[in-house]
């Protein structure tokens, strides 16, 4: 199996974002960046398909320069190789012309995986495992919660469905794969595996090695700003009997919690 | 698994913590070995996810080391922030402010750098790696592992551990790191350094060490509000005069200002609280107009070594040596310890590459560093101001006439004596019913008018928010409470649990009321300060550091 597993370095969850005076962009210089959550259980499970099956594991990703790190992170937990994809006419691009800059520099790796996290803790688009599908011609599985490997052309993959229920579906291979966290329990580096780091390759890909049509945006960010407080405290009267009833009634009806 | 299948990592030289004392001897053995024609492996731990995550200081820094270590270190883009511009010190009253008449040469800070400790740590971490030092992130040092009392390297904290102490499925056992020299890097009241400490007696002989916490904030300010390189001390409020210690306010690049309190860990009235203290402080007219239509963007604490020359530990056993702030290379009277650290570490460099050479590590070689310190600048510095801290027991008006002599006589105590003693830190604290603190078990009443508006003053859960600290919460919480019977009965009465108090993260926490009292330890806020190990009354709280990579997110603190 070759297999591709993208990631990308985001902000962590918990530094506390401040939105810039412009109101489009965030405060970087206080900022720690971190490999996206769910990147890190599409990783894992790349690496124990490969334990399993053989084969190889490559990182992507697609970022600034400070994003060489989670490639390294990546290398240190038993990947292969890199690729790095980096220029800063890709800043500003949408998500279906990002899908297109990657799907040109992996097209000639002929991958049977390409792992995705979910989405992405920062714009959470949600879209580039199934964009790339589309661009690459290979079959898609997202909210995936399990993965089997069934012979050198098929993978089964469970997938989420609301309400608890999941659906284990064949797909054929090569097909991309978008991972939803808690898939599996990320290993740590090892200080071997840290070490081992200098000893594996990064490609850097730019601009000029891609080769697709016309890349432009068609979103625009006009405004960042912290979603007003909606919630709302409701406040359940009387005695413990009306209130449980009452209760029960709310979580059928209203959060729908119980059937 | 077992012992038998524990991975093991030889390399010439373990350094632990990778601050700026580990880093500057690391960069500095690399080179040296390499010019004497040994190519030498040389590895550092560090418990936090990344270099500089774990880093707190004020700071100004001193470059006298690095124009040793990195001549060209502006050309190869050291992230000092501006050079000292202007400098204040200031005495506060609870309303006003009194300029000093007069600043003495040895405590200005000319010709020096604001900087964030974090981002010098960083920088210097990529030329270590540049210059092939291995440096491991997310790897703690939680054993110093010893073959007939020699100490031979480090196991590194398991990783993947529940709350019961079960493995997860994602179990990593620690690795054992063997060196033939490990040298403790750990900045403040380190672990590791603590047990060795205990273990060889090295303070025996010594004044006990002391040491200070200091909670400090970034501001992000409005444009043009504060310039880079704008430097102000002050003593007095909110202090007073029964508390060592005092504010400091930096000016960094991009509107960013720098706010912290340093107080010393030997104050007598166990409800101080010194976040609150910092809260304090801001209350003051002319703070607060400093802080106009700012925003608070980070928050982060930690403690610092105080003793001085007199308070260092014999440096060295067999195998190993103490660095930094390991070792209590601090200067109080100038609040700097970052090129003292660097130094000592290129010092223990030197020490190293002679060792090598001899090819004997044993205490009778690596000794030698001792003589080094006392030969180089490191001595003449800390040695003028031996007396400095000591004299604070005496309140703040006699010790700055104690400082002031000390300047005249080249740091004897009150212009005659060479050498004050000194006694532990939480020994100072006094019991509730001394009657000597306006305090008890309702807090200090002094805090009452302190109101958390969430804009300019918070209370301590909304500052640690903005330390980003983070610890997997399914773990063994790394804050060993020996005997928490002590805390529920004994120390309540006795002190009213101070522990809720000096902790500037809420960690601890007495719930419950009458006979279902216990203590919560809330862990996962823990901003790796070490005030609780250093204040304790009864020395009953063992920090010990949590899963590798957990902690706070430090940036530019
Ligand atoms: C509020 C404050 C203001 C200060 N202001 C100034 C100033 O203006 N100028 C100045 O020069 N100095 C200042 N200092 C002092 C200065 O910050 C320290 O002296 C200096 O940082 C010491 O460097 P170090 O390398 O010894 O320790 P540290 O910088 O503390 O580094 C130690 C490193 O070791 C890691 N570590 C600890 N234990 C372990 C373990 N068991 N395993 C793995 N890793 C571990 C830590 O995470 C940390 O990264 C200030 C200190 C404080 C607290």
């Amino acid at each position: 199996m070759k297999i591709c597993v993208l990631i990308k370095q985001v902000p962590d969850k918990d530094s506390s974002l401040t939105i810039a005076d412009d109101h489009l962009t965030l405060v970087e210089n206080n900022i720690t960046w971190v490999s996206n959550e769910s990147d890190n259980y599409a990783l894992e499970e790349a690496l124990l398909l490969k334990e399993k099956h053989g084969g190889e594991v490559i990182a992507c990703t697609l970022g600034k320069d400070s994003a060489r790190q989670v490639l390294k992170d990546a290398l240190a937990k038993g990947a292969d190789r890199g690729i790095f994809i980096s220029d800063s006419s890709f800043d500003n691009l949408d998500v279906l012309s990002l899908g297109k800059v990657i799907a040109s520099t992996l097209e000639k790796e002929n991958f049977d995986i390409i792992m995705s996290g979910l989405q992405s803790d920062d714009q959470g688009n949600s879209q580039l495992g199934l964009i790339l599908a589309e661009l690459l011609n290979m079959s898609h599985g997202s909210l995936v919660m399990g993965t089997e490997i069934i012979d050198d052309s098929t993978i089964r993959v469970k997938k989420e469905l609301e309400g608890g229920w999941f659906q284990w579906t064949k797909l054929s291979l090569p097909a991309s794969i978008s991972i939803q966290s808690g898939i599996n329990s990320p290993r740590y580096a090892t200080l071997k595996g840290i070490m081992m780091v200098k000893k594996k390759t990064v490609d850097d890909v730019t601009a000029s090695d891609i080769s697709s049509d016309a890349l432009e945006s068609n979103v625009t960010i006009n405004k960042i700003y912290v979603p007003d407080k909606t919630k709302e405290t409701q406040f359940i009267e009387g005695s413990p009997e009306e209130i449980s009833e009452k209760l029960v009634e709310l979580f059928k009806n209203d959060i729908k919690v119980l059937n | 698994m077992t012992e038998e299948t524990r991975q093991v990592l030889d390399v010439d030289v373990l350094f632990v913590g990778a601050g700026s004392a580990s880093l500057a001897g690391a960069l500095h053995l690399k080179r040296i070995t390499g010019k004497a024609g040994l190519d030498i492996s040389i590895a550092i731990i560090e418990k936090a996810r990344e270099v500089g995550a774990h880093s707190l200081s004020g700071a100004i820094i001193d470059p006298r080391t690095l124009n040793e270590l990195i001549p060209d270190h502006l050309e190869k883009g050291v992230p000092f922030e501006a050079e000292v511009a202007e400098e204040h010190m200031y005495y506060l009253s609870s309303k006003g402010k009194f300029r000093f008449p007069y600043l003495p040469k040895s405590m200005s800070h000319h010709g020096c750098y604001v900087a964030s400790l974090g981002q010098f740590t960083r920088w210097l971490g990529k030329i270590c790696e540049q210059e092939g030092i291995d440096i491991f992130c997310g790897f703690s040092g939680s054993e110093l592992l010893y073959e007939n009392e020699k100490v031979i390297g480090v196991r590194t904290g398991d990783r993947g551990i529940d709350k019961h102490g079960n493995h997860k499925s994602n179990f990593d056992q620690g690795v054992d790191i063997h060196a033939k020299t490990t040298v403790l890097g750990e900045g403040t009241r380190g672990s590791l350094t603590k047990t060795l400490i205990n273990k060889f007696n090295l303070m025996q002989g010594k004044n006990p060490q002391v040491w200070a916490i200091g909670v400090k904030e970034l501001w992000q300010m409005p444009k043009d509000s504060i310039k880079p390189g704008y430097v102000a001390h002050t003593m007095g409020f909110p202090l007073g005069h029964d508390i060592f210690g005092g504010a400091f306010i930096y000016g960094m690049k991009n509107d960013i200002l720098d706010l912290g309190l340093v107080m010393g860990l030997d104050y007598k009235d166990p409800s101080i609280d010194p976040h609150h203290e910092l809260q304090l402080l801001k209350t003051h007219p002319w703070v607060r107009s400093l802080l106009k239509n700012g925003k608070m963007i980070a928050y982060g604490a930690k403690s610092l070594p105080e003793g001085g020359y007199f308070s260092l530990p014999k440096l060295t056993v067999d195998g190993a040596m103490l660095i930094g702030d390991s070792a209590g290379f601090m200067n109080g009277q100038r609040l700097k310890g970052i090129h003292l650290a660097m130094k000592s570490g290129m010092e223990a460099a030197e020490t190293i590459l002679n060792a090598l050479q001899k090819n004997d590590f044993s205490d009778s070689t690596l000794s030698d560093f001792q003589n080094r310190i006392d030969k180089s600048w490191i001595k003449t510095e800390l040695y003028k101001v031996r007396n400095f801290h000591q004299a604070f027991d005496y309140g703040l008006l006699p010790a700055l006439v104690n400082t002031g002599l000390g300047l005249l006589t080249g740091g004897r105590a009150w212009g005659v004596l060479n050498h004050l003693p000194s006694k532990n830190g939480h020994e100072h604290l006094t019991k509730l019913d001394s009657g000597s603190q306006s305090g008890g078990n309702g807090g200090n009443s002094k805090y009452d008018q302190l109101e958390f508006d969430g804009n300019y003053l918070f209370d301590k859960v909304t500052n640690v928010y903005h330390s980003a600290t983070a610890h997997d919460e399914d773990q063994v919480p790394h804050l060993h409470v020996q005997d928490t019977d002590i805390c529920i009965n004994r120390c309540t009465e006795e002190f009213g649990n101070p522990c809720k108090y000096f902790c500037p993260a809420d960690v601890y926490e007495m719930t419950g009321e009458d006979n279902n009292r216990h203590l919560q330890i809330n862990f996962s806020n823990c901003v790796h300060c070490k005030t609780c190990d250093i204040m304790d009354p009864y020395q009953i709280i063992e920090w010990v550091p949590p899963e590798g990579g957990d902690g706070p997110a430090w940036v530019n603190l």
